[in-house]
C-alpha cells in the first residue's frame, strides 16, 4: 500500500476541494428519497419519531428500564432519543456505504469523477437527517423544561463518531464494489451494534469486564457524552479524547484502503 | 514537455485482472496477493503517440481492439498498468451521453449537476445555462424530469452540456450519430468552433467514414497494439488492409495502394471545381480518375443555375477484377448538412450492378436537379463494391468537388421547394 495514502490531509483535501459537488450529491440523495412520496419531507420527522415511540413503549413501559440517578430527572424518551440520534447517523451512513460506489457505476466508468467522495454521501445524508432529529430533540427539551445550554456541544461531541463512520464507509464502499454480499451483511451488523451500544441503557449498566469497550469505542463514548451534554451532567472529556484518536485512525485507514483499491473499481464494475 | 502537446501517451499498457469467481478475489486478498487466483487480460500493449493542440484525431479499430480502454485511460478513469498519460487541459468526455443524469430530476437540475461534476460553480453555470438551453432546444421540457424526455431530447441536452463546458480536449466515443440532421449540423459547427479555438478533439469509432470526414490524423488499434498512426488517408488504408478484406479478395497487393495507381492519366484534380482539401481513401482496386459537370450542354461551368438538370460524369479505372460495383454521390452544405445522398444501387437496383475486369475504364453519369439556394456545396463521389461481408470501398473522394449555385430560382431558403400560393375564398 502506498504510504502517501495515509495522510490525514488527503481527507481534508477531498472535503474542501469537492465541497460544492459533495453538497450537490448529498442534496440529490436526500431529495431523491422523498421526491414523489405522499408525505414527502415529512418522513424525515416521522421515521425517527415512530422508532422512538416503539422503543419507549417496549423498553420504557413493558420492561420498565431504570436509568442511573444522573439521568433520572429527564424523561426516558429523551434520554433514549439522545443516543438514537447519534447512532442513527452512524448506522444509516454505514449501512448504505457498501452500495455507495457500486450503485453508481457510471460515475466510476463513464465520467471523470472524484470517486473518493461517493462514500461520504450517505454520511452527509445521514447528517441532514440527524440535524432534523436534533431540532426535534431541542423542541422536546424546551417543551419539557429540561433544556440546558450544554446542548450546543452536541454537534462537536459527535466528531469521533463521524470519523469512525467515515473510515468505515470508505472501507465498506471499497469492499462493496468487489463483494456484493456486503450490502446484505453490513445492515445486520449495524443492527447488532445498535443493541450492543449504550442507547437503550447506559454504559455503567454493562458488566464490569466489558465496560472499557463501551467507554473507549467511538460509538459508545460519543453516545455517553452526548447524553451527558443533554442532561447537563459532566462530560468525560478523557474518554472522548481517546475515541477521537481512534476515530482519526479509522478515517485515515479507511481512506487509505479506499485509495489503494479504487484503481480496480472501473475494471470490476 | 512542449506546450503545444495536448495529450502525450508513452508506452501505455493496461492489463485487467480477471477473477473467475468473486470469491477468488477474497482468497487472493487473504493470501496478501502471494497466491494468484486470477487470469490476466491485456487490453492495451505499449502504445505511444502524441496529440497536438487544435488537432482532430480519430481512433479506429475493430470491436475489442482497445479503443474504449484507451479513451478511459486518457480520461483518467482507468489507471494504466504501466506507461504514462500526460494531459494538458480540461477534458470533456462524451463516453456515454448523459452518464451523470438522474431521470428523477429536471433537465435544469441535471445541467447544473453536470456542471458541478465538471468543476463549475453555480454562478459559472448560470452564465452558460441559457446557451445550453438554446442549443438543446427542448423548450419547456427543461423543467420536466428527465425521465419524461424522448431519447432524442435526452441526447440533445446531454450533448449540449458536454460541449458548453469549454473543453480544451473533447473526447467523443461514437456519439456523433445523434439527433436529427439539423442538430448534427449544430454539433458539427460547435466542434469546429472548439477546434478553431485551439481545442483538440478525439473521436473514437469503428466507422472509417466519420474519421475520413472529421479527422486530421488517425490512430489505428488492433488487439491492443498500435498498428499505425499518422495522416488520415494512410491510416485508413492500413485499416482496410487490416480488416483483411482487401488484399485477398481484390487481389491487390496491400503496398500498392491507390496512391501508386494515381498515374499521369488521372485528370480529376484538373477540374476547376476540384477541392484540394478532399479526403480520399479506399483500397485502390478502382479509382475515380476524372469528373465533369454538365449543365445546358456547357461543360464544367463556373457556376450552376438552380433547378436545372445537371449531370456529373465520372471516369473510373479498374485495377483489378471487381464484381458488383456501386457508385455513390453525396452533396452537402458547407456546414456538413447532407442535401443529397444516393448511389447506383439505390437508383438502379442491385440486379443491375456491373462487374468489370482489370484494365477496364468505365464512364458513368449521375443526373440531378439542384433546387438549392445560392452558395457553395461539397460533392463527394465514390466507388465501392458489394461483398458478402459488407461494402468494400475502393475509392472514396470526400468533398472532392465544389458545386457553386449562382442563380437561385427564388430566395426562399436553403432548398427551393417550388412553393405556390392561392387564396381559395
Amino acid at each position: 500500500m502506498n504510504i502517501r495514502y495515509l495522510s490525514p490531509w488527503s481527507i481534508v483535501r477531498a472535503l474542501v476541494d469537492h465541497h460544492y459537488l459533495l453538497g450537490q450529491l448529498i442534496k440529490r440523495d436526500v431529495l431523491l428519497r422523498y421526491r414523489g412520496a405522499y408525505f414527502g419531507l415529512l418522513w424525515v420527522f416521522l421515521n425517527p419519531l415512530l422508532m422512538l415511540g416503539i422503543f419507549v413503549f417496549v423498553f420504557g413501559y413493558i420492561f420498565q428500564s431504570r436509568w442511573p440517578v444522573q439521568y433520572s430527572h429527564i424523561p426516558f424518551a429523551i434520554n433514549l432519543y439522545c443516543g438514537l440520534i447519534a447512532f442513527n447517523i452512524f448506522g444509516e451512513a454505514v449501512s448504505r456505504s457498501p452500495s455507495a460506489v457500486r450503485g453508481q457505476p457510471s460515475y466510476v466508468k463513464k465520467i471523470i469523477f472524484p470517486v473518493e467522495i461517493l462514500p461520504i454521501v450517505p454520511l452527509g445524508a445521514a447528517l441532514v437527517h440527524g440535524a432534523f432529529n436534533f431540532l426535534i430533540l431541542i423542541a422536546a427539551l424546551l417543551w419539557t423544561g429540561h433544556f440546558s445550554a450544554q446542548i450546543i456541544l452536541y454537534p462537536l461531541l459527535l466528531l469521533p463518531l463521524l470519523l469512525l463512520a467515515l473510515g468505515a464507509s470508505w472501507f465498506l464502499a471499497a469492499w462493496g464494489v468487489f463483494i456484493k454480499d456486503m450490502a446484505q451483511i453490513v445492515p445486520l451488523f449495524v443492527q447488532m451494534l445498535f443493541f450492543l451500544s449504550p442507547i437503550l441503557y447506559t454504559a455503567s449498566m454493562a458488566p464490569e469486564v466489558v465496560r472499557p469497550l463501551y467507554e473507549l469505542n467511538p460509538i459508545g463514548a460519543v453516545i455517553e457524552v452526548c447524553r451527558a451534554a443533554v442532561s447537563g451532567a459532566t462530560i468525560d472529556w478523557a474518554a472522548w479524547g481517546v475515541s477521537l484518536g481512534i476515530g482519526v485512525v479509522a478515517a485515515v485507514l479507511g481512506q487509505a484502503f479506499f485509495q489503494h483499491s479504487r484503481d480496480e473499481f472501473a475494471d470490476v464494475l | 514537455m512542449f506546450s503545444d502537446i495536448a495529450i502525450s501517451v508513452r508506452n501505455l499498457s493496461k492489463t485487467y485482472r480477471i477473477f473467475g469467481h468473486p470469491g477468488d478475489r477474497i482468497k487472493q486478498a487473504l493470501t496478501l496477493g502471494c497466491v494468484p487466483f486470477h487470469r490476466e487480460f491485456t487490453a492495451l500493449k505499449d502504445v505511444s503517440f502524441d496529440i497536438r493542440k487544435g488537432e482532430t484525431v480519430g481512433i479506429i479499430g475493430r470491436n475489442g481492439s482497445g479503443k474504449s480502454t484507451l479513451l478511459q485511460l486518457l480520461c483518467g478513469i482507468l489507471k494504466p498498468s504501466s506507461g504514462s498519460v500526460t494531459v494538458n487541459g480540461r477534458i470533456s468526455a462524451l463516453l456515454e451521453l448523459g452518464a451523470g443524469f438522474n431521470p428523477e430530476f429536471t433537465g435544469r437540475e441535471n445541467v447544473y449537476f453536470q456542471g458541478a461534476l465538471m468543476g463549475f460553480t453555480k454562478r459559472q453555470m448560470d452564465e452558460r445555462f441559457d446557451d445550453i438551453a438554446v442549443f438543446a432546444d427542448i423548450g419547456e421540457f427543461i423543467d420536466q424530469p428527465v425521465r419524461m424526455y424522448s431519447s432524442g431530447m435526452f441526447v440533445r441536452l446531454a450533448f449540449a452540456v458536454a460541449i458548453h463546458m469549454e473543453p480544451e480536449i473533447l473526447v467523443v466515443d461514437e456519439a456523433l450519430g445523434v439527433g436529427d440532421a439539423a442538430f448534427q449540423s449544430k454539433c458539427f459547427q460547435r466542434i469546429n468552433a472548439i477546434r478553431e479555438g485551439g481545442g483538440s478533439i478525439l473521436l473514437v469509432t469503428h466507422a472509417a467514414e466519420q474519421v475520413a470526414h472529421f479527422c486530421d490524423r488517425a490512430v489505428l488499434l488492433d488487439k491492443g497494439n498500435l498498428i499505425s498512426c499518422g495522416d488520415t488517408a494512410t491510416v485508413l488504408d492500413h485499416y482496410i488492409t487490416h480488416l483483411g478484406i482487401s488484399a485477398e479478395k481484390s487481389g491487390v497487393d496491400s503496398s500498392k495502394m491507390y496512391t501508386s495507381n494515381v498515374g499521369a492519366d488521372e485528370q480529376f484534380h484538373c477540374n476547376l471545381a476540384y477541392n484540394p482539401n478532399e479526403t480520399r481513401w479506399g483500397d485502390g482496386a478502382a479509382t475515380i480518375s476524372d469528373a465533369h459537370f454538365f449543365q445546358h450542354d456547357r461543360k464544367d461551368p463556373a457556376a450552376f443555375s438552380a433547378g436545372l438538370e445537371t449531370e456529373l460524369q465520372l471516369f473510373i479505372r479498374l485495377h483489378s477484377d471487381i464484381e458488383n460495383l456501386i457508385y455513390g454521390l453525396t452533396i452537402k452544405t458547407m456546414e456538413g448538412g447532407v442535401v443529397l445522398s444516393t448511389n447506383s444501387r439505390d437508383i438502379f437496383g442491385s440486379s443491375h450492378a456491373t462487374s468489370q475486369v482489370a484494365g477496364d475504364s468505365v464512364q458513368i453519369s449521375f443526373r440531378f436537379k439542384p433546387f438549392l439556394d445560392a452558395g457553395d456545396y461539397l460533392v463527394s463521389v465514390g466507388v465501392a463494391s458489394e461483398t458478402p461481408s459488407g461494402l468494400l470501398p475502393h475509392d472514396r473522394r470526400y468533398d472532392s468537388l465544389v458545386l457553386r449555385i449562382a442563380h437561385p430560382l427564388s430566395p426562399t431558403g436553403g432548398i427551393d421547394m417550388n412553393p405556390s400560393f392561392n387564396i381559395i375564398h
